[in-house]
Parts: C-alpha cells; structure tokens; sequence
C-alpha cells in the first residue's frame, strides 16, 4: 500500500464516499425493514419510519417466524444454496485451470457450450426440464433444485475462474515444481492461495444466484420440503386474497437478508486476502 | 410440453408407469382401467382395508384458518374413509394456475381435488385435465347454487366443477362527502368532479392496471351496456355498439378529475388503500374491503356505506362480472369417487358458512344469503345477493387467457382508450385470438 | 469464439524436458490432453446432462404449431413461428424497451461499478463495512426488493413519490423504465463492483508505484495501467451483465406487469408460453431472445479479443 502519510483532507474524502456508498445501499433496505415493522393499516402513510412498531409480522399469528411455512424454505434456501455452491465452485475450478493453463481439443467447445447455456432463456427449458425432473423422481427434492444450479452456475464460475488462473504467472509452477513439489502440491501451495479471490468471488456470486433464483424455484417444487425462500414469498397471504401481504413479505426480506449479510462479512475479507500475501512479489 | 403418448397410467395400485408407444397395449391398459375405475367405484370399500386414502386438495393460501376447520370437518364426516391434505398454491392466480397447468399436462396422478378460478373451467375441460360431474354428484353440485356461478362450471353442456365461493363487486362510498349515493356512472362521475370543485377527497377507485381486473371492469361494463364479448357458442366475436358505450364511459372517468393518479397500476389493494387514506370518495371493489376498513380506520368506517354497482346506461341495471372458485377432480386422480364426494362435502352449507364469516369470500349457496349467522359479517348480504343473481360471467373459452391479456392491453391504460377505434382493435385482436393467431402482447 | 481454434500451444518447459524429439513431444501432449479433459469432464457432464435435452426440445418446439389449448392442431410449421413473431409489433416494441434498459442499465453500473470497486479497494478506513453494505442489495430476493421500490414511489403511500411531489411514476411509460433502471441499477452495482474489484486486485502495486515515481497522475495510471490489466475481468463484468440485464423479468414483472409499453422481450415471452400455453410462438421467442443475446456475446468477445478466456494460454 502507498507509504504516504494520510491526511486529514484524504480521511474526510474517503469517508465521504463510503458515507456516500453505504447511504445509497442500505436505505432502500432500511424502507423494507420499516415497512416489516408497520402494522397493516399504517402501509399507506407515507413515513419513512413506524409510527407504531410492531412485531407481528414476525412473531405471533400473522407472524412468520411462528408459522413452519417460512423457516423450512430458508432453510432449504440456505442448504441448496451452500451445497451447489461448493460442488459448483470445485467443478469450475477444475475445468477453468484446465482452460487457462493446459493445451486440449475441444476448448473452445467448452467455452461456447458454457456461454450458450449462460445465455439461453431459462422460461424455455422449464416445461422439459419438469418432465425430465418427474420422470427421474427428482420433482420436489433437494436435488431436483441443486443440479439446475450446478448446471447454470458453472458457466460464470468458469469464465470467472479461467479469467484469473490466466493472470498467476506460469513462473510460479515451474518454481515450485522445481523445488520438487508434486503438481498438486504445486496446485494446492503456489496457485490456489492466489487464485483465491477468484473462487471467493465465484463463491459470492454463484452462492446469490441460487438465492435469488425464482423459476426454477417455483415449478420444480411442491411443497415446502423443498421449496425455497423467493418461491415461498410467492404464497405469502394478506387477510384476503387481495391484500398483497406487503408486511410479511417485508419481514421474510428481511429475515432472508440476515444470512447473506453474515455470509458476505465472512467472505468478503478473503477477496483480496491472498494477493497481498506476498507470494507475486518473490 | 412433453406430451405423454405412452400408454395411460395404470390404475390398479402400484406407480403409473409409462410404456414405449403401442397401440393395442394403450387399449388393453384402458380397459383394464376402465374396469378397475368401475369397480371401485361400485363397491367404494376398495381402499376400506388399508386406512383412509390421503386426497390432495389444491387451494389458495389461506390464512385466516377457515379452510384448515373445512377440511377437519370433512375428514370426520367420511368416517375414516378419506383424509383431506391442503397443498397451497401460489397467492397469485396465474402463478396458480401456472403449478396446475403444469402438472396436469404432464398427468400427475397426485393432485385430486383442485381449487379454479371460475375463467379456467372451460380451458382444464377441453384439454381433458377435469373430470366430468354426473348423474348423482352433478344434482348435488347444482341444488340450491347461484346460477351465475353453475354457469361458469358448464363446458360444452356438461358440469365440470361445484362452485365454492363467489365475488362480486359494489359500490363503496363515503357518505359524509356524498349523502346519497349515485345509481349511474355519469351521475358518480359528476358528483367526483362536485367534490373536486369543493377541494374535498374526491376520487372513483377502479382497477386500471394492465392485468386480469381490467378485463373484469371492461366486461362489467359490456354485460351492463347489453353487451358480451363473444357470441353465446363462443365462436366469434360480439362486442359492437354497447363495447363502445362501454369504452366510452371508461374514457371519461381516465380522462376526469375523479381518476386516481395512480389508476394506471391500481389493482383492488391499492383501491382499498386509497379509500382508507381518504384521498378517495367511491370505491368500486369486493367486499373484503369492509372488514378491512374496520380493522384499518375505524373513524373512516362510521362513513363507510355500500350501494349497488352504477348502472353504465341509465335505465339499465348494471351485470356485475362475476369471480370466485369452483372445485374440480383431476382426470388423473387415482380415488374420484371419494374425490367427488369430498369435494361436495368441502363447499356443503356449514363449511360455506365457515368460508364466509371466517375465511371472508361469499357462498355460492343461495339460502345462505337468508341465514342470520352470516348478517354480522355481511350487512350488504341483501346487495350481493341481487348482484350475484344477475352477474355475469367473462367469455366462456378454453382460449380465455388469450382474450383476457388482449382486452386488458386494450383497456389499459384507460386514458388511451379512443372508443370507436379500441372496440375496432378488440374485434381484431379478440378474433385473432380465437384463432389463436399471432402473438399476446 | 476466439481467434486461435484448434492451435494448440505446446508448453516450452515440457519439450524441454523430454529431449526424445517428436515421440516425447506427443506423449507429453497427450498426457496433457487428458488431464484437460479429466478435468473438464465433469462441469461438461453436469452441463450437458441439465440443459442439452431441454435446448434441443425448445428449438424443435419452435419449428411446430403447438398450443396446449388446442392439442389437436399441432403440427410441423417450419419457421412460421418466427415469422408470426417477428412481424408482430408486440415484439419489436417489447424489444425496444429490453434494449433502452440494457444499454442504460449496464452503462450505469459499468461506471458505478468501477468507482465501487475503487472504493472497496482503496478506502482507508472502514472497508469491511463498505464492502458488506456494498454487497448488501446483490443479496436481497429480487421480488422483495421490488415489492420495496412499488411501495416507495406509490403516491401517498411512499417516501420517494413523496420526495418527488407526489408523482406517479409507475403510471407511464418514460418514469416506469427510470425506475425499473433504477431497481436493477440499485440490485446489480455490486456485482459488477465485485467482480471489477477482483480485477482490480490482481494488477500490481509495483507497476503503480513505478509509475508515481515516473510522475504520472492519478488519471493517467489508472487509463494506462490499471485499465489494460482489468481487461479480462472487465470482459466477464460487463458480458454477464448485459446477458442478464437483456433478459431483464423480475423488477418489471412486480413494478408494472410489463404495463404501459413497459413490458420486455422476457415477459413478453413469459406471456405467450405460460399465459397463453402457446409453446410454438413461446419458443420461438425464446430462441429469438438468445440469438439476440448471443449476437451481444459475438460482439463483446470480438471487442475484446485476446481478453477472452481460452484464447491463449496463461503466462508462460
């Protein structure tokens, strides 16, 4: 880092900007949490916050942290999540080192294949893939979820990670392999520490996609055994049909929002952790 | 779709299995269906021996709990020999009708009793996804029901549903600013623009938004004008005259003072908001909005009165369209029979009354409307009743969907509507759909 | 989808350590081929085992005359399909609206992304605040943000139409797709600033510091040094972003239901394959979407050029 002395005049910019970055982030969540914490008749005033607060959106009758049917699908949510996450990450890992480092026919046919599914309307692979999902006993399973995806969280981890082995420096193997480390110790010592950021990064971003997903979400389950968190917000009810439940879905936003705050605080360190260590320097 | 022109499931116990295509194994495997289907329809006590079979009773999120006491009362009315299990679907109606479509065209044997909304009748029959009512079970299903609502169950001469719970809307106002209320829609309208004049809350709240509500009010006011969307062998288009007296009523309110900014996105929620905010002076809405406005602004519901819905040509008393569930037995259902008889059970007059009073939506039993034990929750019991007995019903097609996103792109937003030359657009675009031509918008 | 298709370049430290001539060469080259596929193999299983029966079935679907509401009428039409869309004004208005939001959208976020990314990098103090907060809207369901955003700009209801003298935006058509801009601006920066970030991480302080003691500016390093080395990360960003930002659903389905000529290519597809069961025309749409997405990649690639992934190998 730059050995400069910081100055007052630096300090006050740069917290200026984060000021400025974390205002415009978090108060459009503020406004969500408000509006878990209002009771339904005080939606329609225009107040940023309560002006009675209230729990029972979370807790109690109406509550959903009472009722079974918001816990189990964050739970499903959390565990699909985590589990293609990690089986994602760990296949592209492999195949982009592939791609970045080792000569082999039918390169570009990975890189094409990864990029058409990437880019191909998933509304279209709905209808056939529930077929298939029925007839492999998979509808309403864990699995069911986790497999689609492996399947298209793969092309972004591999162009992600293919991007970074690209930029270690070739030296860096032939060194160690020359100190007599086996290529996987070579892999595991030299390489992964650096290409660590990428597979955090990776992690982060295949880990929201999973949980943000809808579709699949939706027309791949039944019932909550394997329902996740966005298709279980799809059959919050109001007091009636027609109330849109703008309560409960604000505190199961909110609810659903904890694990991912904890989730990137944990990771986000890491992202530029292993570059700094001092390896690139030798 | 994946079609399945493999050989049918089979019946006799066991998973269903598909077959590689082969004719004369598709026909013995109905045969052998049709007999096991008969057989056990007979005798009824096929499943007696192995406990209560689990039917599965696909309905909308309810939270009020009513729905839960149905299905215990029914469960003990059957004496062991079918338990009821509610499988929610979505809150949304098209996200729900969405998880059926999908699992019935791939001939899920697992669904058996299926909560619709009274516009897909005509579009789950003709695809063969619903089991027809008969003899015995279709008798039950019409006695004592409002017409209307028989009317919306009914394919090609034949029942296909028991009707549930209905809807209609009516005119909600605010009888401090208008002591009496207006019976045609110029008469509202005027009076919404007296009231601007005075500076005093005066808007009509309507569903404006591109969606299914604006087709509903486009149909109210058709049916009102004398008016129908199709001709009664919903074959070709109607429309004509009274669709352009319509959309020029429609028209005028857009382009009124009494038009919500909003109009444009406003849904029946947002009407109900705006009322209970007092930015509003009429509300055309259905009457959850009455518990809702007792429980949100007390001060405001001392105010809060109803009145038929306004006529849309004076003289003529106004055709409010018609919602509400009908129940359905999938054709894929492995125990129809106790299927029929749960379903009857499930919308028999105390759990219609349980719907009313605690789950909020109206029966679709006529004598219910005379009970004193729905008076508390339904003052206006009087008022719907009329509406519900001479509503109608929205164009009654398997392609309903399509004529549905046609009219609603049409209608809304309602300030663009130039009346000659939309009622020109529908019969284009509602023929086209007929035909099932071109794209939905 | 780079320039180098099937050349094959033979690692130099490889041939020196087989001094057998053309056998050793080949052996070490196979044996490299095979841990390449080794490697490979399973994404490809995954990937392929998922999707490759589902696209095939979406695009013979295309080809056929197939509604669900009228089974007996299906049959081969060829390329009807995509006739009866592209002379269809719903799709070209539909498509209209998809790119005005792409192209702003993804322009937006590039730059905000790029100052996040700085910011998250360089700040002094508080870093891990700013990162987590930064990441915060990426992790909010979709729906429930934009149930937030309907809220906030209903008049009378929320504190933006209200900051904003209680207009309505969502009723029209030009302030409905600022604001759907602006939900997906508000949900996706972080992204693009993450992935930037990852970028920017990777180029050398060395260089920098060389280049302060050169004397150049603070604009200067950042345009000739920090920018050719994000290329490939920029790439990635900016491809991924825009092949999601074209198929845009989520935030207009909850603001406006595609309301108002809001609508895009993705609802309008959504419409005809689940509203009107018509999977032929809903087909057709959707294979027309990805080549529209596919032509964008095509163009990113190209621009970029050697930046691409696979398009040379590592740094040797």
């Amino acid at each position: 880092m730059a050995a400069v002395a910081t100055t007052g005049k630096q300090k006050v910019g740069w917290g200026t900007a984060n000021t400025i970055v974390v205002a415009l982030a978090l108060i459009p969540l503020l406004w969500i949490i408000s509006l878990s914490f209002k009771t339904p008749a005080a939606i329609t005033d225009a107040s940023f916050w309560p002006q009675q607060w209230t729990l029972s959106n979370y807790f109690g009758s109406t509550g959903i942290l009472d009722t079974s049917t918001f816990i189990r699908p964050l739970l499903n949510s959390i565990g699909i999540g985590l589990i293609a996450t990690f089986i994602a990450v760990v296949l592209a890992s492999m195949a982009a080192y592939a791609v970045a480092r080792l000569a082999f026919p039918g390169k570009q046919l990975l890189i094409g294949m990864a990029l058409l599914i990437a880019m191909f309307p998933q509304i279209s692979l709905v209808t056939p893939m529930f077929s298939i999902e029925r007839a492999l006993g998979l509808f309403n399973t864990w699995p069911g979820l986790i497999i689609p995806y492996i399947a298209f969280g793969l092309p972004l981890g591999i162009y992600i990670l293919s991007a970074f082995f690209r930029e270690i420096p070739w030296e860096l193997e032939k060194a160690a392999k020359m100190d007599g480390a086996t290529p996987f110790q070579a892999f595991t010592k030299v390489i992964a520490p650096l290409a660590a950021p990428g597979m955090v990064t990776t992690a982060i971003l295949v880990f929201l996609f999973c949980w943000n997903e809808f579709l699949f979400a939706i027309s791949f389950t039944s019932t909550i055994s394997s329902r996740t968190a966005p298709a279980a917000l799809a059959f919050f009810s109001g007091s009636s049909q027609f109330t849109a439940p703008t309560g409960p879905i604000s505190a199961a936003a909110v609810v659903i929002t904890i694990p991912i705050i904890i989730f990137v605080l944990f990771f986000q360190r890491r992202i530029v952790a292993g570059l700094t260590s001092g390896a690139v320097k030798g | 779709m994946m079609s399945d022109k493999d050989g049918p499931a089979q019946r006799s116990g066991g998973r269903p299995r598909r077959r590689p295509g082969n004719r004369r194994r598709a026909w013995a495997g109905l045969a052998v269906a049709g007999l096991a289907a008969s057989g056990l329809a007979a005798c009824g006590t096929a499943s007696a021996g192995t406990g209560p079979v689990t039917l599965t009773y696909y309905q909308y999120p309810d939270t009020s709990g009513a729905i839960p006491k149905q299905i215990a009362a029914c469960n003990a009315q059957s004496h062991g020999k079918y338990t009821i299990s509610y499988q929610q679907l979505p809150l949304a109606s098209d996200q729900q009708r969405l998880q059926l479509v999908r699992r019935l065209a791939a001939h899920d044997s697992s669904l058996d009793i299926l909560g619709l909304d009274v516009t897909w009748e005509a579009e789950f029959a003709q695809a063969g996804w619903i089991q027809a009512w008969t003899g015995a079970n279709k008798q039950q299903a019409e006695a004592g029901t409002l017409q209307p609502m028989v009317q919306t169950a009914i394919w090609k001469n034949k029942l296909y549903a028991v009707p549930d719970n209905t809807n209609t809307q009516l005119l909600w106002y605010n009888s401090a600013l208008v002591p009496n209320p207006p019976t045609t829609w110029a008469q509202m309208i005027a009076d919404a623009e007296q009231l601007a004049k005075q500076g005093k809350p005066h808007y009509i709240e309507i569903q404006g938004a591109q969606y299914e509500g604006a087709t509903v009010w486009f149909n109210t006011m058709l049916a009102s004008a004398g008016g129908s969307v199709l001709t009664p062998d919903a074959k070709h288009v109607s429309l004509g005259a009274p669709a352009v007296t319509a959309l020029k009523v429609m028209h005028q309110l857009a382009t009124s003072v009494a038009a919500d900014p909003s109009l444009d996105v406003q849904e029946e929620n947002q009407n109900r908001l705006a009322m209970e905010a007092n930015t509003a002076a009429f509300q055309l809405n259905y009457p959850f909005v009455y518990p809702a406005m007792k429980a949100d602004n007390p001060k405001l519901f001392k105010t809060f009165k109803w009145a038929p819905y306004p006529e849309t040509v004076a003289g003529k008393p106004a055709h409010v369209t018609i919602g509400g569930i009908d129940l359905a037995i999938s054709s894929y259902s492995r125990h129809k029979s106790l299927a029929f008889q749960a379903a009857l059970c499930l919308r028999d007059k105390p759990n219609q009354l349980i719907n009313a009073t605690v789950g909020g939506v109206p029966p679709t039993l006529t004598s219910l409307y005379s009970d004193p034990k729905l008076f508390p929750d339904y003052p206006f019991h009087a008022d719907i009743l009329k509406a519900l007995e001479s509503a109608s019903i929205r164009p009654k097609t398997p392609l309903y969907q399509v004529l549905s996103i046609d009219i609603s792109h049409l209608v809304s937003p309602p300030g663009g509507i130039n009346p000659a030359s939309t009622e020109k657009q529908l019969v284009n675009d509602v023929n086209n759909g007929l035909q099932s031509k071109g794209l939905i918008p | 989808m780079s320039n180098t298709l099937g050349t094959e370049v033979v690692p130099a430290d490889q041939t020196a350590e087989q001094p057998g001539g053309k056998r050793a060469l080949s052996e070490g080259a196979r044996a490299e081929r095979r841990l390449g596929w080794m490697l490979c193999a399973p994404a490809v299983i995954v990937m392929v085992a998922v999707t490759a029966y589902p696209i095939i079935y979406a695009v013979y679907l295309s080809l056929r005359q197939d509604n669900l509401e009228l089974p007996q009428l299906t049959k081969f039409v060829g390329l009807a399909n995509y006739g009866a869309v592209l002379s269809s004004p719903f799709w070209w208005d539909a498509l209209k609206v998809t790119v005005i939001i792409t192209v702003v959208s993804v322009a937006i976020e590039l730059v905000l992304g790029m100052l996040l990314a700085l910011l998250m990098h360089r700040t002094l103090f508080g870093r891990n605040t700013v990162r987590t907060a930064a990441l915060i809207p990426y992790g909010i369901v979709t729906v429930a943000a934009a149930f937030g955003w309907q809220y906030a700009w209903t008049p009378s209801e929320g504190y933006l139409s209200a900051a904003f003298n209680n207009s309505a935006p969502l009723s029209h058509t030009v302030p409905a797709i600022a604001v759907i801009i602006l939900a997906e601006v508000w949900k996706t920066t972080p992204f693009m600033g993450l992935l930037l970030l990852a970028g920017l991480a990777l180029v050398p302080d060395d260089l920098q510091k060389a280049a302060m003691v050169d004397g150049a500016t603070g604009w200067q390093r950042f345009t000739r040094i920090t920018l050719p080395l994000m290329k490939p990360a920029i790439l990635v960003a900016l491809l991924f972003r825009t092949l999601d930002a074209f198929r845009v659903f989520d935030n207009i389905y909850v603001l406006t239901a595609g309301g108002n000529n809001t609508g895009s290519v993705s609802i309008l597809g959504y419409d005809n394959l689940f509203g009107a069961l018509n999977l032929g025309v809903g087909s057709a749409i959707s294979i027309l979407i990805f080549i529209c997405v596919a032509i964008i990649a095509v163009l990113f690639i190209k621009g970029f050029g050697t930046a691409a992934p696979g398009s040379d190998i590592g740094k040797r």
